[in-house]
């Protein structure tokens, strides 16, 4: 079933989390809600779970609209972050609450509970208390749990952050197959980007109580609308800028980051949301940004920006160098043979900038890289 | 040499505490022989008055888990207008001394006021009667079931309350299989303090329903009335007797929760 939310609000204690915040989520979607702490996420989730009542707004699942709705009588299965595991009851008796509820008693109940537990491979330790069990296995029961009772939407608040990476990875890819197997509509908050990209059939930014995109995670994480979403998802190269002077192929644009002590100018490729004296952000790859000594000779065709290195840090992949450029800073992957305090030009052809707009206007090799400091995420 | 001064220091305050303690209840062995005790307890005036405790306190205990229960979970688990009040009220009793708790009581059920005039002309006199005991047992004994439930209440993860929600049960199903069985070692320290100050409860009860022998005399009473008459081999007898119970009471509970932690 699909979920609609409309205008939804909520405040705590005068402190507003949610504002007018408008999402709808697909029949059998894996849907993620990503953000920082603080962003409105879990309060998003407790509304459509029906656990906070929203100030105002309203929350549709499957056309029917459910504000006033329990959260039992919304069909939802919840998954906590801290598992929320019934310590008093074995593993077999938590994930047959919800049964025992519904009033499905003996060997129905036992079939289905069985059914679950093995297929979140969590049958062996049936008789165990949640105190003997480890994460993954708390995380694996709190599923069962949730999934036993056949819920029209699963909903799930950061249930693997307390989890190890190897564990996570393993959990995930589980969870990922399960969901496609069973098609029920999965609500995912996570602050962990990678975690979106690999989980989410779609993903949703909250920032402040709003939603800022919703986005396929290939298109949000390469096409990043607002700069909020670029830096939270892992852009290092930010530029603003305003467009001083446009003809047919290419701009004249001023950098004015904040924090910079004059304007840089610079010639970037022209695209089509470049208004004269508008502001607009544009990200450049740090792969596509060549260092060069003062002493060496930059082609023309190249911007060339004068700068200094302030850090060079190892990424796994390569030398990753933070260059000051009077107030801000870019990062550019060098060879190995610079060094810190060395004065350098930061070189990059206009066409390696780009607009952070949400529109596709990249070249498809650039894709995938925009982020991470130049890490390419395997998708 | 520092650390070990203070440990010396520690260690002989801890000493005054035991002495406290443990002398005035040794004190109480040195009046009597224990084959005067058996004697003294064999006395139908002593057996009338344990009786009489024993039955008003285990009564208490169990008006207090009706009563106290569900004002614990609402002071736990709500919010709402007058949540202060409430919880001031049940924080009253145990400051107030029991001697104005019972004169409280006395004129509110006594004869000469209005509720206790309704009350009596239904054939209900609540003075000098075991009910009155009760009731003023219940008065000053109630607030200790309160504070130690509302405590596990309050010490229950609230998300293992909406997860049972989530899962289609009612809060009453929640309190029934969630709430109550998590909560339970601290309703039961709450029912072995309402009862260990039911049972020691002397000034409101005295108050309220006098010191009527084979009536309203409960053990505390005894003790008092006996040791004011110079009966001390009957007022130490009884109070031998109630230290044993709130000595046993005490072990019983502790090993439960040993048990039950390890």
């Amino acid at each position: 079933m699909g979920i609609v939310l409309k205008e939804i609000s909520k405040s705590y204690d005068g402190r507003t989390v949610l504002k007018n915040l408008n999402l709808e989520i697909n029949q059998g979607e894996f849907h993620v809600l990503l953000g920082p702490s603080g962003g409105g996420k879990t309060t998003t989730l407790s509304v459509i779970a029906g656990l906070t009542e929203q100030d105002s707004g309203s929350v549709s699942i499957g056309g029917l609209d459910v504000s006033k709705l329990s959260p039992g009588e919304r069909r939802i299965g919840f998954v906590f972050q801290d598992h929320a595991l019934f310590p008093h009851l074995t593993v077999f008796d938590n994930v047959a609450y919800g049964l025992r509820v519904r009033r499905i008693k003996g060997y129905e109940m036992t079939r289905k509970v069985e059914y679950y537990l093995s297929k979140v491979s969590i049958a062996k330790e049936k008789g165990k208390f949640p105190h003997q069990l480890s994460g993954g296995q708390k995380q694996r029961t709190a599923l069962a749990r949730a999934l036993v009772i056949e819920p029209e939407i699963l909903l799930m608040d950061e249930p693997m952050s307390s989890l190890d990476a190897i564990t996570k990875e393993t959990v995930r890819d589980e969870l990922k197959s399960i969901q496609q197997e069973i098609g029920v509509t999965t609500v995912y908050v996570t602050h962990d980007q990678n975690e979106a990209l690999l989980l989410g059939d779609r993903v949703s930014v909250l920032n402040n109580g709003r939603v800022e995109q919703i986005e396929s995670p290939d298109e949000l994480f390469y096409h990043p609308k607002t700069e909020f979403v670029a830096r939270f998802v892992g852009f290092k190269n930010i530029l603003k800028v305003s467009p001083a002077g446009i003809n047919t192929h290419e701009a004249a644009v001023l950098i004015n980051n904040d924090g910079m002590k004059h304007p840089i100018k610079i010639r970037v490729k022209k695209y089509p949301v470049f208004e004269k004296g508008k502001e607009i952000n544009l990200c450049i790859h740090p792969e596509k940004i060549t260092l060069k000594r003062e002493d060496e000779t930059v082609a023309g065709d190249l911007n060339r920006i004068r700068g200094k290195i302030i850090k060079r840090k190892n990424n796994g992949n390569g030398f990753m160098a933070i260059v000051d450029i009077g107030g801000t800073t870019l990062h550019a992957a060098i060879s190995s043979d610079f060094k810190v305090h060395e004065n350098v030009w930061v070189c990059f052809a206009p066409d390696a900038a780009h607009p952070l707009c949400g529109k596709k206007c990249r070249e498809p090799e650039q894709r995938r890289k925009c982020f991470n400091g130049g890490n390419t995420l395997a998708l | 040499m520092k650390s070990f001064s203070f440990d010396l220091a520690v260690s002989l305050i801890a000493g005054i505490f035991v002495c406290l303690i443990v002398l005035p209840m040794l004190a109480l062995f040195t009046t009597t022989s224990f084959g005067e005790l058996v004697c003294q307890l064999k006395s139908p005036l002593v057996l009338s008055a344990v009786l009489i405790s024993l039955e008003t306190s285990l009564i208490v205990v169990f008006l207090a888990l009706c009563l106290g229960i569900p004002v614990a979970y609402l002071l736990a688990m709500k919010d709402f207008k007058g949540k202060e009040i409430l919880d001031t009220l049940v924080d009253l009793p145990i400051c107030m001394p029991p001697l104005v708790a019972g004169l409280a009581l006395l004129i509110l059920l006594g004869g000469n006021s209005k509720f206790g005039g309704m009350l009596s002309n239904h054939g209900i006199d609540l003075i000098f009667s075991k009910k009155g005991i009760i009731i003023a047992q219940l008065f000053v004994s109630i607030p200790f079931l309160i504070k130690s439930a509302r405590d596990a209440f309050e010490s229950i993860n609230k998300n293992v309350i909406n997860a049972s929600l989530s899962l289609g049960a009612s809060k009453f199903y929640t309190f029934k299989t969630i709430l109550l069985p998590l909560a339970k070692n601290g309703i039961y320290t709450g029912m072995i303090m309402t009862w260990a100050r039911a049972l020691g409860e002397f000034g409101a009860t005295s108050m309220v329903a006098g010191c009527i022998p084979f009536k309203t005399e409960t053990m505390t009473v005894a003790i008092y009335q006996n040791a004011m008459s110079g009966e001390l081999a009957a007022s130490t007898a009884v109070a031998l007797l109630l230290l044993v119970f709130s000595f046993t009471l005490l072990l019983v509970f502790k090993s439960r929760v040993k048990v039950q932690a390890g």
